[in-house]
């Protein structure tokens, strides 16, 4: 158990579908119960909203106003609130046996914010946490939160704002918080900052946070 | 969602239920009055997923999950119960507790038909973090297989099973 750094599997998919993303995941899911197998999803989405297991604030009318907008809309598994996801955001799907590193969810996902803080400080940018879980620059969300997870394996992830459309943003509630804004790295460093700037870091991060080794295989069939 | 289902059972009832609550009252503080030496005189039983059983004199399975559970989870803000009448097997999914963004599964630990559910945990889901063992009750289930109980672990070896993992 102790020794040896748990391996952790890159897997980039690219811009894919809310819809591809969860069907990916399950697949990488399953693949804990023969063996060790864990992974981080890497990908950016196409316009959707998501919301949690809390359904009662996400009516479908709502719903399908959002939908109006040219989104795509998806109820999920996951804690957390509403959101929305976009090109220009780099999400973050890691399907880890909790088992392999420490079996708690207050643990996991403050690593998962320690990491975000790390890649924030990288570029220049003060992060902090708040009673709110997810990422905060000042009053502003830059990194929401949501995970599930059954028998230790996690799902869902995070999702950090790098050059995202933000008006999207201003049809919701970010996460349930009224009163709060939402920034990204583009907003705050006043220059264009990239997915694909972003990754480098964000993997450098996670490896020191979650004391692990990463390994690229190809891209998921 | 579970909560509407379970009021409109509950008020059908309630005729009924209360001639017997006199008596059951009755007994109820006789019985807190011997056991007063602690909340072991009802043995709980665990999994090995941190539920936590506990079987009343009814043969009703009280179900929760331990302090180990609360504290990996940190301050719940929202409970996912099963409805009232539900059939589960064991290790059947029965819902899900919410806590900083993060939704974790709960297994059931018997074999068994869902009878109540704590509707306090709708308002106050933090009974969970502050009584996991008392007020933080999650469900009542039947126990349709008492063999599955005798597996589970009693509060020792649980211990033992819970000191393993955090070494």
């Amino acid at each position: 158990m102790k020794g040896a750094r748990p391996v952790v599997e890159v897997v980039r998919l690219g811009v894919v579908s809310y819809q591809e993303a969860l069907r990916l995941q399950q697949l990488y899911v399953d693949r804990h119960r023969s063996s060790p197998a864990n992974a981080l999803l890497l990908c950016q989405h196409l316009p959707v909203y998501t919301t949690g297991i809390r359904h009662k604030p996400y009516p479908a009318a709502l719903l399908d106003r959002l939908r109006l907008l040219g989104a795509d809309v998806h109820r999920t598994n996951r804690g957390g609130l509403i959101t929305f996801h976009g090109p220009g955001q780099l999400v973050c799907y890691p399907v880890l046996n909790l088992g392999n590193f420490t079996k708690s969810v207050r643990w996991y996902v403050c690593e998962l914010e320690k990491t975000i803080i790390s890649v924030c400080r990288r570029f220049g940018i003060e992060a902090s946490t708040s009673p709110h879980t997810g990422v905060w620059v000042g009053d502003q969300k830059i990194c929401a939160i949501g995970i599930h997870c059954g028998r230790y394996i996690t799902s869902h992830g995070l999702a950090l704002n790098c050059n995202t459309d933000m008006s999207w943003f201003g049809h919701i509630v970010p996460c349930g918080i009224e009163g709060k804004g939402v920034t990204s790295l583009t907003v705050k460093l006043q220059r264009d900052v990239s997915v694909e700037d972003t990754i480098p870091h964000l993997l450098d991060a996670f490896r020191q946070h979650f004391n692990c080794e990463l390994t690229e295989e190809h891209t998921a069939e | 969602m579970a909560a509407g289902v379970l009021l409109r059972s509950l008020s059908s009832n309630f005729s009924t239920v209360l001639p017997s609550l006199r008596r059951s009252a009755y007994n109820a503080s006789f019985r807190r009055t011997l056991s007063s030496s602690g909340r072991l005189a009802a043995a709980l039983k665990f999994t090995d997923k941190h539920e936590w059983i506990r079987v009343e004199d009814s043969g009703i399975g009280t179900v929760g999950i331990s302090n180990f559970a609360q504290e990996a989870l940190g301050d719940v803000v929202y409970c996912e119960l099963p409805e009232v009448g539900k059939q589960l097997t064991q290790q059947d999914e029965f819902g899900a507790l919410e806590s900083v963004k993060a939704a974790s599964e709960l297994y059931s630990p018997l074999t068994g038909e869902v009878v109540e559910v704590n509707t306090r945990l709708a308002d106050n889901p933090s009974l969970i973090n502050k009584s996991c063992y008392e007020d933080g009750w999650l469900m009542k289930m039947t126990i349709a297989s008492p063999a599955e109980l005798d597996a589970l672990m009693d509060e020792a070896a649980y211990k033992k099973y819970v000191r393993s993992i955090e070494d």
